[in-house]
């Protein structure tokens, strides 16, 4: 990131470039910034991106499924300080490799997900219904979403999110929600990007707890594979015969 | 230093659609605009977006841009050379200027252009042509809005600011669909909402805002000023008015009084269909609020009376003392990039840039040692009048800076009939539109991402538009455009090599923007008045004294709209946007992912009156006015009061303004976009 014109904002150069005046600590989401770019990036060259651990996860959920040549990409490991790992109640916010900022630990708990797990499903129900009612369709969450890279977003088919309606309903959130489960790497854009306050990333956080619990998988790991892609190989049906054919 | 081989760049500039302002970066890979990022330090969007603005790219290297000077040669438009093009308007400009006079000719200025072109235009209209017929689409959005809170406090601008929003306790939205029409203020307000601050919506319309108020009341359309006083009548009856804000900084407060204390609760609730008891909480709730903002858009201003509104309006803030603090006052919501700047920069018939009036001896002799020639007194003709004096065959040209007349303006029909009387039509736009079908010479226009310049957003705020990318084929930046024609008029004074010398030129001319210039804005976020280099600009307006001194009670009174329902048109018809689209669509309709949201024009028909009918969702459905029919879709609903029929005008295929009326506000001009009887049948 550049600080210029008063802001600040995400900046490419190519090397022996001067860089100006270079911050580290205004979040941008890089990964998603430079997932825009990639397809254009067609001269092989490589590309160093400053990642945080949420986005070192981010790049290995791409390496995974070959979205990004491993080779490629360089990382230049940036550690969040305090104020961010607050915003973000990180538990996770130290990248393999420091190579800018101090590294500081991460927190055990996200306040708002301890208060909704103590409430009943009515009240939870209610708080989302709230929320939700907040959403002014700006499909914010999906267009900075590291890892939100299918092709066709099913989020924008009328199947399940009719056309024009505001706010778009509950489905909208759902689908997203259990859509990430395999794939979220919790770097909260979804929520700092939200015009509308929903507390995203406690959402997130909540789904990702479940998921941990009844799979014991967490997403950014290049080498694990989502549980959610199975093959039927090499597993026996314990004979099972179906009957009905 | 080894080159960048792939000239990647992210240009920070100043959204396109709404008058919020939002500022963002263009993503540039050689030469091609490929996504939108959002600004996280930008102090009005904080690093948040609505879908039109993560789309603001989408449009701008589309296949239809237009790329060459068009002019018309036995009906059809055809390729000609810039050179031809401008000599042949020039030419045009001088031949009706000499037959018929410098009155003749009206000038269009442009809400969507930058403030340094609205400059030029205005400058172009007043000291090359010799008249005062300049105007845009202001006209039709906030022109009461100018003249009203003129009258009232002296400035016809948000009096506080857009992040204020998040901090208010109370707020009051009226005729304003903020979170489609202003995503990004709403967003603010819903900040305030999640901190426990109360919000009453007054809408005839069920709006995503109004679902999440505390207080929703549904006033039939035409009604507003009859539920404002009732409301102020409830502020003094419950000795809830700030009695030293009204006796120390405002005047005729008695006469507003003897005015509002026939508006009882039952009549009010005659009038408006509004409970009195609801409407007496909303009264309570504001008067008591430390923080109480008002904040209002076309569902106020756009009606025959829209001046009047807008001073009962200004008449509540001042009753309560809710102005000239933080997080406090009154708040037209402006709905253009630049629609703000385009007033501030003179685009109007009879002010000057700053709001200095044509008929000021004082004023126009500073103009004219400025400008060096000598500027007619007499005000120009509204952008209204000027369409009624075309169809009358007074006036004989226009030149419009991206506008869509045909489109945006009321009763089509009349426009178009006017548009064809005219001897020359001249058309600048960035894309084919309606209004260019009927134009002789179309000059291409560059857009907001391919010039410098600067757009004033509805909170003052002047912000720089940073050129992203050239324009296609041939198309030049309007202020290139202006300069080009003025020269050819013999002009002196349009030797201009950038927008930021026109800026300087303007900034010296116009105390509000005095100490504005673009080495400045670059790096701070300046609000006007900005009178000179030192001062930091102004943040809230009316602190200590209203602008004209002590603020002024208007006492206004309830009238009917123009057009009341009658046998033959039983419905009240209401005009305004939705979420995805913008005005003439003209942009948001080549922008796949905001057309695929919102790709047909509807009319939201109440359902019982839907029953009725026996009309069904997804019905065809023809609605009539007086002037035309258009057919289109029925979108059945419970989210609009019974008797009322909403129709979006941005569909060229069903457009609205076939139907609507075209009777103006006697002091501000403004038509009555928001009231007209109308029919519905189903087929």
């Amino acid at each position: 990131m550049r600080e210029e014109h008063g802001n600040v904002g995400p900046v490419m150069i190519s090397k022996g470039e001067d860089p100006g005046d270079v911050r580290t600590d205004v979040p941008y989401q890089l990964i998603t910034i430079l997932s825009n770019l990639y397809p254009w990036m067609t001269d092989g060259k490589k590309i160093a991106v400053v990642t945080r651990k949420c986005d070192e996860k981010a790049l290995a959920e791409f390496f995974k499924r070959g979205y990004f040549a491993r080779d490629r990409v360089i990382q230049i490991g940036l550690a969040c300080n305090r104020e961010q790992i607050r915003q973000c109640r990180c538990s996770d916010p130290v990248p393999s490799v420091v190579d800018i900022g101090e590294p500081h630990g991460g927190l055990d708990t996200d306040a708002l997900s301890e208060k909704l797990m103590a409430m009943s499903s009515e009240e939870r129900l209610r708080f989302w219904e709230y929320q939700f009612r907040k959403c002014n369709k700006c499909f914010a969450c999906t267009t900075n979403c590291p890892v939100c890279f299918c092709d066709e977003c099913v989020l924008e088919e009328r199947t399940f999110v009719p056309e024009r309606g505001v706010p778009p309903g509950m489905s909208f959130h759902m689908i997203r929600a259990y859509h990430l489960s395999d794939k979220c790497i919790e770097c909260g854009e979804c929520e700092r990007s939200c015009p509308a306050g929903i507390p995203l990333l406690t959402l997130r956080k909540l789904v990702a707890r479940d998921f941990k619990e009844m799979y014991g998988f967490s997403p950014g790991d290049e080498k694990t594979v989502s549980p959610l892609l199975t093959t039927l190989e090499g597993e026996s049906l314990d004979g099972d015969e179906c009957d009905e054919c | 230093m080894e080159m960048n081989a792939m000239n990647v760049k992210h240009v920070l500039t100043t959204c396109p659609y709404c008058g919020t302002g939002c500022n963002f970066y263009l993503q540039v890979v050689e030469d091609k605009l490929i996504s939108v990022v959002p600004c996280k330090t930008d102090e009005i969007s904080r690093g948040q977006l609505c879908i039109k603005g993560y789309n603001a790219h989408a449009f701008v290297q589309h296949p239809d841009r237009l790329k060459t000077p068009l002019a018309r040669e036995h009906g059809e438009l055809r390729q000609i050379s810039w050179e031809d093009a401008l000599d042949r308007l020039a030419k045009e400009i001088r031949r009706i200027k000499e037959k018929y006079g410098p009155d003749s000719i009206a000038f269009l200025a442009s809400a969507k252009c930058t403030n340094e072109e609205n400059y030029l235009f205005q400058k172009l209209a007043r000291a090359v042509v010799h008249t005062n017929n300049v105007d845009h689409c202001a006209r039709l959005c906030h022109a009461s809005t100018v003249t009203g809170l003129l009258y009232s406090f002296g400035s016809g601008a948000m009096t506080n600011t857009i992040p204020e929003f998040g901090d208010a306790d109370f707020i009051l939205i009226t005729g304003s669909n903020t979170l489609e029409a202003h995503p990004i203020i709403g967003s603010h307000m819903l900040r305030a909402l999640d901190k426990g601050a109360k919000i009453v919506v007054v809408d005839p319309r069920d709006t995503p805002l109004s679902r999440l108020a505390h207080i929703r009341l549904s006033q039939k359309p035409g009604s507003d000023i009859a539920w404002i006083n009732g409301m102020i009548k409830v502020i003094i009856d419950e000795g809830l008015v700030n009695e030293e804000f009204v006796r120390t900084r405002t005047s005729e407060f008695d006469k507003l009084k003897e005015v509002v204390m026939g508006y009882t609760l039952e009549m009010v609730e005659s009038i408006a269909g509004v409970k009195g008891k609801d409407l007496s909480k909303a009264a309570r709730l504001y008067a008591k609020a430390d923080r109480a903002m008002v904040a209002y858009a076309m569902g106020v201003t756009q009606h025959s009376n829209g001046t009047d509104i807008v001073m009962a309006l200004a008449n509540l803030a001042m009753v309560t003392g809710h102005l000239g603090k933080e997080s406090t006052g009154l708040n037209p919501l402006r709905g253009q990039c630049n629609v703000q700047g385009s007033c501030d920069s003179g685009g109007l018939p009879n002010l000057f840039p700053g709001y200095q009036r044509v008929d000021d001896e004082q004023v126009r002799a500073k103009f004219e040692q400025a400008w060096g020639v000598e500027l007619p007194e007499k005000p120009g003709l509204t952008l209204t009048c000027a369409i009624k004096e075309a169809a009358l065959g007074k006036l004989k040209a226009m030149i419009v800076f991206g506008e869509n007349v045909m489109l945006s303006d009321p009763d089509l029909t009349h426009v178009e009939e006017a548009l064809k009387e005219l001897e020359l039509l001249a058309v600048v736009d960035i894309f084919p539109t309606e209004t260019t079908k009927l134009a002789h010479i179309v000059l291409p226009a560059a857009c907001y991402a391919e010039k410098d310049g600067t757009f004033t957003n509805t909170d003052r705020a002047v912000r720089l538009l940073r050129k992203a990318v050239d324009p296609p084929g041939e198309a030049m930046p309007d202020w290139k455009i202006a300069c080009e024609l003025a020269k050819r008029l013999g002009a002196k004074g349009f030797d201009f090599s950038s927008p930021a010398e026109i800026m300087d030129e303007m900034a010296k001319v116009t105390p509000i923007y005095g100490g504005i210039d673009h080495g400045r804005i670059d790096r701070e976020l300046i609000r006007w008045p900005c009178p000179t280099k030192e001062h930091k600009g102004t943040r809230i307006l009316h602190a200590q004294k209203f602008t004209k001194g002590l603020g002024t009670f208007a006492p206004v009174h309830h009238s009917p709209p123009a057009e009341s329902p009658s046998e033959e048109y039983p419905f009240i018809l209401t005009t305004g946007r939705n979420l995805f689209q913008y005005h003439t669509g003209t942009m948001t309709r080549r922008s796949p992912k905001l057309e695929r949201e919102a790709p047909e024009p509807y009319a939201e028909v109440n359902n019982g009156d839907a029953k009725r009918l026996g009309i069904s969702e997804g019905d065809r459905i023809m609605v009539s006015s007086k002037r035309g029919s258009i057919t289109l879709l029925a979108r059945v609903t419970e989210r609009i009061i019974p008797g009322s029929v909403f129709i979006p005008f941005h569909y060229a295929e069903a457009a609205a303004n076939r139907l609507t009326n075209a009777a103006l506000d006697p002091v501000s001009k403004i038509p009555e976009l928001k009231v007209c009887a109308a029919r519905i049948q189903k087929g």
